[in-house]
């Protein structure tokens, strides 16, 4: 039992501020919460909306049909009529049109002492009220995130009380909303579950240039910064952002930078340079549709390949995928730990739909709790890039017994420059060793649903949520279905996808692009052969009814 | 398997007899030595061209970052903000600073960390054997500007003083005595330090010779107020006959480093554990 509640306006009209509040009060009621944003690029006007979906069971994804809709515009209600039913409810500010619940939320917000500004608190009000939820947790709610002037917390409670009892009272029964569960209160979107998991594992240096979709994870670390203990330097460009992040590296601080598609092109050669000289540069990449600036506030999963190839010269790295907000906190974790470990960058992939993305969840432990660095002293005769089995140095930092040297050419064991073709044939040899250690600690894929269904949805990266919906509602109407998440695309252990993989009847692979990327990588592996791809380009996520719908075609 | 087995590690210069690369190569060494700087707390950082394989060649064995062309800047930026006990001082060329990397040297004027950038000017692209640099003379013929440089020359020096970059001077290669003096000063400095050092390419700049360096620069008059910005500009547009050498404009801003406050107890790498 699930509901979808959309609100929709122009950029600037309080959209975000609205969906952020129902998505605060809401996740106390002991509902499950999950919001997905969809945004224009631009800071007035367009068309912009934020669903949030509850249920009293745990929710994976977004829907695509409204239930309830609420328009702040004329334009919004008009571009998103297709998206409701006719058992959805509408609540629109403004006019009187037949079929659809009119209000003057401004006029209601004045009327009950607060400003302008509040008729976003008095269309909060009047969804609790039409969904019969306690309206004492959304005042509760609203007290607290104002404690800090009562003045402003009294007038939004009593806006949001007045929006229940005008619209919700009288039109209370016409949804049937879940019954509260027992989801927990904390509520974490895909870019705090990053930024804070990066904070508490000994990120020391956020060096990015502000880009879409990848600002968020910034604007965390720069929040967390005082407490954790972190410089955040806006750099001049992607460039700049990504040298800074291997000279901090190099110099024993664990670094970080985000960005996307656009800014990754740009920090390519420096990613080449935390390969050849084997520093643990940790990367945010946020997709949002391309080629070039493409569509900046949507996403999409097309830089997979990318990701996996980007930068001249060869070299290990490992990217993670991680496909919901759980995964986002624990594999940005573990990615700055195989940065490290095994000296070498480490891509965390992610997406506009998975950093917007919220969520209520149990309280993730964001204590500080600095991940091994792997650095060790210096002693005498000490290499720097001396070979070993593992292809792992040992790594020791400036300040020591013995200078670190280390080169963007070509290199001796002690990091001078060299032409000797031996040592160079020696130094490729090692680095690429170390993608043996990176197998071997590889994520192993997710597997959910039955295992003997007929069909396999394979995915990676966000889809997880819509695929993981698909198989449930394919499943329930007796159909024989399972989905096959990969968090770590690569390096991809061969055996462990092809054992995972099984034979199923038919394989389709889901992916955020037009081309079928991760169905190609496999391919190219040997893992699969033929497979059906399911692709979307348009700049919106997938919905797991809009997978099932289309899986039965 | 074969391969060409040649020299293991190119620790000896690259460099043609007679660059002026030789002499601040020797005193790169003696400057840090009288600055008091200890080599295991001082990492040279460079990008890609002739000046920037100095690190490799040092008497002195320092901390090495050799980065990518024209990113000395930003990985130096890097270092500094990773662990701002140590000396960071940048060896890199006229093309690596002031062309590749040129948007980054505008912004550590602005952000003012104390890292030392000794660019190595002369003027010509000596690693990719003779076209324009930023600061070639127009009319200068080469290979590929073939009717001679059209594009006015940057004038790195006017442009430091303009954005208020905190430590601005001039030197030669010629003179190793102000050179070490020079270099010295930039490396006490707190924050930023841009210092130019002009430089003859025997193989490629056969205008701005030796010759036509020792005839014109001359030390700045001492009675030059090194943080009147309007002379140091005035200094800085003189070019041609006559060349100021010396401190041109110095300012007290507080370094990028002081205003982290996070940097007060300890450096990022000592509070990594602890904090």
């Amino acid at each position: 039992m699930d509901l979808n509640i959309r609100i929709a306006g122009e950029a600037g009209q309080g959209v975000l501020t609205t969906g952020n509040v129902l998505v605060g009060a809401l996740a106390q009621t002991g509902l499950y919460v999950l919001s997905t944003k969809s945004y224009m690029s631009r800071i007035r006007g367009g068309l912009n909306w934020f669903d949030i979906r509850i249920a009293d069971e745990p929710l994976f994804a977004g829907r695509q049909r409204a239930d309830l809709l609420v328009a702040l515009t004329d334009s919004a209600l008009d571009a998103l009529k297709g998206h409701v039913t006719e058992n959805s409810v509408v609540v629109h500010d403004g006019s009187r049109i037949e079929g659809v619940i009119g209000i003057d939320l401004s006029a209601v917000a004045k009327d009950a002492g607060g400003t302008d500004i509040m008729s976003n608190t008095v269309a909060a009000g009047c969804v609790f009220g039409l969904l019969g939820y306690d309206i004492d947790l959304l005042c509760d709610f609203l007290e607290n995130r104002f404690s800090k002037d009562s003045d402003t917390a009294a007038k939004n409670a009593s806006c949001a009380r007045r929006g229940a009892e005008l619209i919700g009272e009288q039109h209370r029964g016409v949804l049937r909303p879940p019954a509260p569960a027992d989801a927990p209160c904390g509520v974490i979107s895909g870019a705090e579950a990053i930024g804070m998991s990066a904070a508490a594992s000994g990120i020391k240096l956020a060096a990015s240039y502000p880009m879409s979709p990848s600002t968020g994870v910034f604007t965390v670390l720069a929040a967390a910064a005082d407490e954790y203990g972190i410089v955040v330097e806006q750099a001049e460009s992607e460039i700049a952002a990504i040298n800074m992040v291997c000279g901090a590296a190099y110099a024993g601080a664990p670094a970080m930078t985000t960005t996307s598609g656009g800014g990754f092109a740009l920090m390519c050669e420096g990613l080449s340079l935390a390969g050849i000289m084997e520093l643990p540069a940790v990367i945010v990449l946020a997709q949002r549709p391309g080629p070039a600036t493409g569509l900046p506030t949507r996403t999409g999963q097309e830089d997979l390949k990318f990701a996996v190839n980007g930068g001249h010269g060869e070299f290990a790295r490992i990217v993670i995928a991680p496909g919901t907000i759980e995964q986002a906190h624990l594999l940005t974790r573990h990615a700055i730990e195989m940065a490290h470990k095994h000296q070498t960058p480490a891509i965390i992939l992610v997406d506009q739909y998975l950093v917007d993305m919220q969520k209520n969840l149990p309280e993730a432990d964001n204590s500080y709790r600095p991940i091994d660095r792997c650095v060790v002293e210096a002693g005498e005769g000490y290499l720097r890039y001396a070979l070993t089995d593992s292809g792992i140095s040992p790594r020791a930092i400036p300040g020591g017994a013995a200078p670190i040297v280390s080169d963007s050419d070509e290199h001796t064991t002690d990091g001078h420059l060299t032409e000797d073709l031996v040592v160079r044939i020696e130094q490729v040899d090692k680095r690429l060793r170390k993608l043996d250690g990176l197998l071997a600690e590889a994520l192993a894929p997710e597997r959910y649903g039955p295992e003997d269904a007929e069909t396999l949805l394979i995915c990676w990266g966000s889809a997880y949520g819509p695929a993981r919906e698909a198989v449930d509602l394919i499943n329930k109407q007796g159909g024989a279905v399972a989905s096959l998440h990969f968090a770590q695309p690569h390096p991809l252990n061969i055996e462990a996808a092809r054992r995972a993989i099984g034979s199923p009847e038919r394989i389709v692979c889901v992916e955020g692009n037009a081309t079928g990327q991760f169905a190609s990588i496999l391919r190219q592996a040997g893992v699969i052969g033929q497979c059906d791809l399911m692709s979307r380009y348009d700049g919106l996520p997938f919905t797991g009814e809009e997978i099932a719908r289309r899986l039965d075609k | 398997m074969t391969a060409y087995q040649l020299a293991e590690a190119d620790t000896s210069p690259a460099w043609c007899p007679g660059c002026g690369n030789f002499q601040i190569l020797k005193t790169i060494d003696a400057a840090l030595a009288e600055a008091g700087a200890d080599p295991k707390q001082t990492v040279l950082v460079s990008g890609i061209g002739q000046a920037a394989k100095l690190p490799h060649y040092t008497e002195l064995k320092y901390n090495v970052f050799n980065g990518l062309h024209g990113r000395a800047l930003p990985a130096a930026t890097g270092i500094k903000t990773a662990n701002h006990a140590l000396n960071v001082i940048i060896t890199s060329g006229d093309g690596d600073m002031y062309g590749e990397g040129g948007n980054h040297l505008i912004h550590a004027f602005r952000r003012n960390i104390g890292v030392k950038a000794f660019v190595h000017n002369n003027q010509i692209y000596g690693l990719t054997k003779g076209q324009a640099s930023p600061t070639s003379d127009l009319g200068l013929v080469t290979k590929i500007q073939t009717h001679g440089v059209v594009l006015q020359p940057l004038n790195p020096l006017a442009t430091a003083i303009i954005e208020d970059c905190s430590f601005v001077a001039r030197s030669f290669s010629g003179d190793p005595e102000h050179l070490q003096q020079m270099m010295v000063e930039a490396i006490e400095h707190e924050g930023f330090a841009l210092l130019d050092i002009l430089q003859p390419c025997v193989s490629f700049n056969k205008v701005n010779t030796f010759k036509w360096y020792k005839d014109r620069v001359k030390p700045i008059d001492s009675a030059h107020d090194s943080t009147d910005r309007d002379a140091a500009l005035r200094l800085a547009m003189q070019w041609g006959q006559e060349i100021p050498i010396g401190v041109l404009y110095r300012s007290d801003r507080q370094s990028y480093e002081a205003q982290q406050s996070v940097l007060d107890k300890a450096t990022l790498v000592e509070q990594y554990y602890a904090s």
